[in-house]
């Protein structure tokens, strides 16, 4: 893949920017180039390349923000884009809680974001990846309908501010998956999986499209079952969107405007005294690591849940403002379409004492939910939810995968409900790491 | 100097000489602009301009692709290059064979004109016309805790050049105001969300009537904190338009494109000609119908039709794009899509939607028992191969006897496609079209519309919390 060179357009950008009259100003250019390879039906469908480059500028001035982006970088669209985000600043009106954009500040580079084997990948070798997951499907069982495929993505971005930060990062992520269906008559047996890295070496194929026919052989014959009150045992898959949940509501602008369900957690006993939550976005070599974070500021471990008690918000410069605090390094740049939010990066889980064989054995009855999005409305915190994949377990044996079944409650319910913790799990993109849960009891709809 | 027109063309005439069996260019052009207002302080506005074009191939019977946002000459011949290279990459393996229906070229040139261009309103009076909406929330209770309000509007233009001669070029002006009221009481908040927008121009600002948008919002987030959590279990449901159209493109609306009928990932997908739902079922995709999701031609340059998927219980057919019709033997209708640019078009719903039927609202009410009304949708998911929905409702009533009774909120459905249509038992006459919005699908996101009539379904199984 070729590189391109970012600097001098956003140095055009703001040398017009610094001769007017406005209060800060920041700009990025961002570039990347894609490979992908589709899965489709019984093969491979389609080899992709592309190219995406664009600028956005974010001005702002009396505390009012104008913002403006483009995919061309010429010479004249960037002045234009410059004096659209100008005149926008100048009507906007002017926003209490705006203190600022932060100022430059060094910190160590986080390794092993940028893997040369992608930057030199070509679609012939891309193609590789997922005739191997196909294979590897058809290993276990021949004769499914396929959709997937593998994405690789070299970015690279550089960001300037009125305030003097100016650095440049790349970075690489690769990603490969499989959904397959087998059908036996009416009867489906259905699953997906994947997994996504930094580097090329981090896929796997071979595992990815074993596992997804394994788990899809094991959903034919699924039931319905009664409504119920019983413990759930979330598989990473689906705890991970709880967590992820959670620290989502912790971010920010909402959070410390009081518009999130955790808005009021500071400080506060959540979960059980063995639940310990940290964000860290520096880990080597993970997809939501970087050095710095969208807005320039440096990247930091944050412990966020200490023994189930609330430890800290996730904030930006703006959210921070407000609380009078430091940013903490997780302001979230998407791309350069101007808005800067806040969130998590590495959500790391600390695992538990329990074997997972051994919570699914010590099972009465329950259910076990192989893929299910726990995410409330953020706002109030009420989830209701299907269970999309997962089985009935009873004498501490997994019965019969089950659907069209429902688990409805509050997150704080679910988390304050945490009985176990499992001691291994899934690490995601080489840096979240979720383990398995129990759950007490969880209200279920069904037949 | 040489034009877009001419780079599309010479392009496409490259693309042939070097080898392709057939090729597709499409330029894309997205200018949009926005205003957030936040508690009476219109605190950011923006506008972004988005283009480039995606270029596709088929050679030897596999698919490439390659696409650019940036114009000149050379960037545009090494995305041909990347595009021929990448369906030539493919070629020694086991593959889906790539094929297109042949059809006859089309030459046309589309404007979808509005009464006022939003480009002839200038920011502040936009930000006068929205503050003035949004105070009309505010001012609903002094439980409203915080108010907001997103306007956007964007023109799209895409042209699409093929081997088959085709040259069409469209230009939409879309125009969107959505309102989100946050109300609190204690540590209780609760939440109202309302939405218009359509293919339109700032005309539709204009017409808004408070009462119906930022109003009705804070009333819904107001209202929500009295409301109780649903009960548990499989209830007959009667469900709004916006609950119906949601229903309408998560539980059959995926499951008619053919794509996924292709796949295997169509629970539909060996029922053509079969009746699948009750007789009172009649479901149409029409994007010749003016609403969100509409267009004159598709982003492959077929001219859209309006698509009968289900005519009184029988599936009739499905949502085609040039391939999957070429291999379902079907009619290219008009359904393929593609985001921008860097995304090659796919089969995409666009405004979809349940026939009218002929009962009203208190006739279907009253013949309930026990259920529950279900009022304004969320969001939807589908699990097509399974067929299993998941449908997200602003808020629910309990109906006792054919009445309306005890207030709900946070209410989610799920239901097994097949079984949902053959237990739908009342259709209402008030077909409603008007839940513009964002449908995802493979990465892309896209303009669609959907609505129906109040009708009612049994035994679906209601998410509750008690």
């Amino acid at each position: 893949m070729e590189k391109t060179e970012l600097s001098t357009p956003v140095e055009k950008a703001i040398r017009m920017l610094s001769k007017i009259n406005v209060d800060f100003y920041d700009v990025v250019a961002s570039y990347s180039r894609s490979l992908s390879v589709d899965i489709f039906r019984r093969g491979i469908k389609e080899a992709s390349s592309r190219v995406d480059l664009g600028i956005g500028i974010r001005v702002f001035k009396n505390k009012g923000m104008g913002v403006a982006y483009s995919q061309s970088l010429d010479e004249s669209d960037i002045e234009r884009t410059v004096n659209r985000a100008v005149s926008f600043a100048r009507i906007a009106q002017p926003d209490p809680y705006f203190k600022g954009i932060p100022g430059p500040s060094k910190a160590p580079q986080v390794p092993g974001l940028c893997d040369k084997e992608i930057i030199d990948l070509t679609l012939e070798d891309a193609s590789r990846i997922p005739r191997e997951i196909i294979e590897a499907a058809e290993s276990v069982r021949a004769g499914a309908m396929y959709i997937g495929g593998f994405n690789a993505i070299y970015s690279k971005a550089c960001l300037m501010t009125s305030t003097g930060v100016s650095i440049e990062v790349e970075k690489t992520i690769a990603s490969a998956s499989l959904r397959l269906v087998y059908k036996e008559g009416d009867d489906v047996g259905s699953s997906y999986e994947f997994d996504y890295g930094t580097s090329l070496s981090d896929i796997n194929p071979n595992w990815i499209g074993k596992r997804a026919a394994e788990k899809a052989l094991e959903q034919f014959g699924s039931k319905r079952v009664k409504s119920d009150f019983l413990p759930l045992i979330l598989l990473p898959e689906s705890s991970s969107s709880l967590f992820s949940s959670l620290l989502l509501a912790l971010s920010g602008e909402s959070a410390v405007k009081g518009r999130t369900f955790a808005s009021k957690l500071l400080g506060k006993q959540v979960g059980p005294e063995n639940l310990e939550i940290t964000d860290d976005g520096t880990i080597p070599g993970a997809v939501a690591s970087s050095t710095y974070d969208g807005e320039g500021v440096p990247k930091r471990p944050l412990k966020v849940v200490e023994r189930g008690a609330i430890l800290s918000f996730l904030h930006n410069s703006y959210s921070a403002g407000i609380m009078n605090v430091e940013s903490t390094g997780h302001a979230i740049r998407g791309g350069y379409g101007g808005y800067v939010g806040a969130g998590p990066s590495n959500i790391r889980v600390k695992p538990g004492e329990s074997p997972l064989d051994e919570i699914i054995s010590d099972t009465k009855r329950g259910i076990l939910v192989v893929n299910a999005s726990f995410s409330p409305n953020m706002v109030s915190g009420e989830f209701s939810t299907t269970i999309d994949e997962g089985f009935l377990i009873e004498d501490g044996e997994k019965k019969y995968p089950i659907k069209n079944l429902m688990a409805g409650g509050h997150i704080l319910d679910v988390l304050k409900n945490i009985e176990l913790i499992s001691k291994d799990g899934r690490i995601f993109g080489k840096g979240h790491f979720f383990p398995a849960i129990k759950i007490r009891g969880v209200k279920l709809s069904g037949r | 100097m040489l034009t877009l027109k001419d780079l599309l063309e010479s392009t496409v005439e490259k693309g042939m000489s070097w080898g392709a069996d057939f090729c597709e260019i499409r330029y894309f052009e997205e200018r949009s602009n926005s205003i957030s207002v936040e508690n009476g302080i219109a605190k950011s506005l923006s506008s972004g301009v988005l283009r480039g074009v995606g270029i596709r191939v088929i050679v030897n019977g596999r698919w490439g692709f390659a696409s650019t946002s940036i114009l000149d000459r050379e960037s545009v011949e090494r995305a041909l290059k990347d595009a021929l290279g990448g369906a030539k990459s493919i070629a020694a393996y086991a593959s889906e064979e790539a094929k297109v229906a042949e059809v006859k070229s089309s030459i046309d040139s589309v404007v979808h004109n509005v009464k006022i261009r939003p480009e002839d309103i200038s920011p502040e009076e936009k930000i006068k016309r929205i503050l003035e909406l949004e105070r009309a929330a505010g001012a609903f209770s002094d439980r409203v805790k915080d108010t907001f309000i997103m306007y956007g509007d964007v023109i799209t233009k895409v042209i699409v050049c093929n081997s088959f001669g085709t040259f069409v070029e469209e230009e939409t002006p879309r125009t969107r105001i959505a309102c989100r009221v946050i109300a609190k009481e204690g540590d209780n908040l609760q939440e109202g969300y309302e939405v218009l927008g359509n293919v339109a121009g700032y005309e539709l600002i204009e017409r808004i009537d408070a009462e119906n948008f930022s109003l009705k919002a804070a009333r819904k987030a107001v209202e929500l904190l009295s409301a109780h959590p649903p009960p548990r279990g499989t209830y007959t449901v009667l469900v709004d338009p916006k609950v119906g159209g949601l229903f309408i493109h998560e539980a059959i609306g995926h499951n008619s494109e053919g794509d996924h009928v292709l796949s295997g990932q169509s629970i539909i997908a060996d029922k053509l000609g079969k009746k699948i739902a009750s007789s009172l079922v009649s479901i149409i995709d029409d994007p010749t119908r003016i609403g969100y999701g509409h267009f004159i031609y598709d982003h492959e340059g077929t001219r859209a039709k309006p698509h009968i998927i289900i005519k009184n219980g029988v599936l009739t057919g499905f949502l085609h794009s040039l391939e999957t019709a070429a291999k379902l033997e079907g009619e290219p209708g008009g359904s393929a899509r593609a985001q921008s640019h860097h995304h090659p078009p796919i089969v995409r719903m666009s405004n979809t939607y349940l026939a009218p039927g002929d009962m009203t609202f208190e006739e279907i009410l009253e013949d309930i028992n026990c259920g529950i009304y279900l009022s304004g949708s969320q969001y939807g998911y589908v699990e097509t191969q399974k067929g299993q929905f998941t449908c997200k409702v602003e808020e629910a009533w309990m109906i006792v006897n054919g009445e309306l009774t005890e207030h709900l909120r946070d209410v989610a459905v799920s239901g097994l496609t097949l079984e949902a249509l053959t237990n739908i038992t009342a259709v209402g006459k008030d077909l409603v079209i008007g839940m513009p919005g964002m449908c995802g699908k493979s990465g892309q996101s896209m303009y669609v519309d959907a609505g129906s009539p109040h009708f009612r379904i049994d035994g679906i199984v209601v998410g509750g919390r008690r």
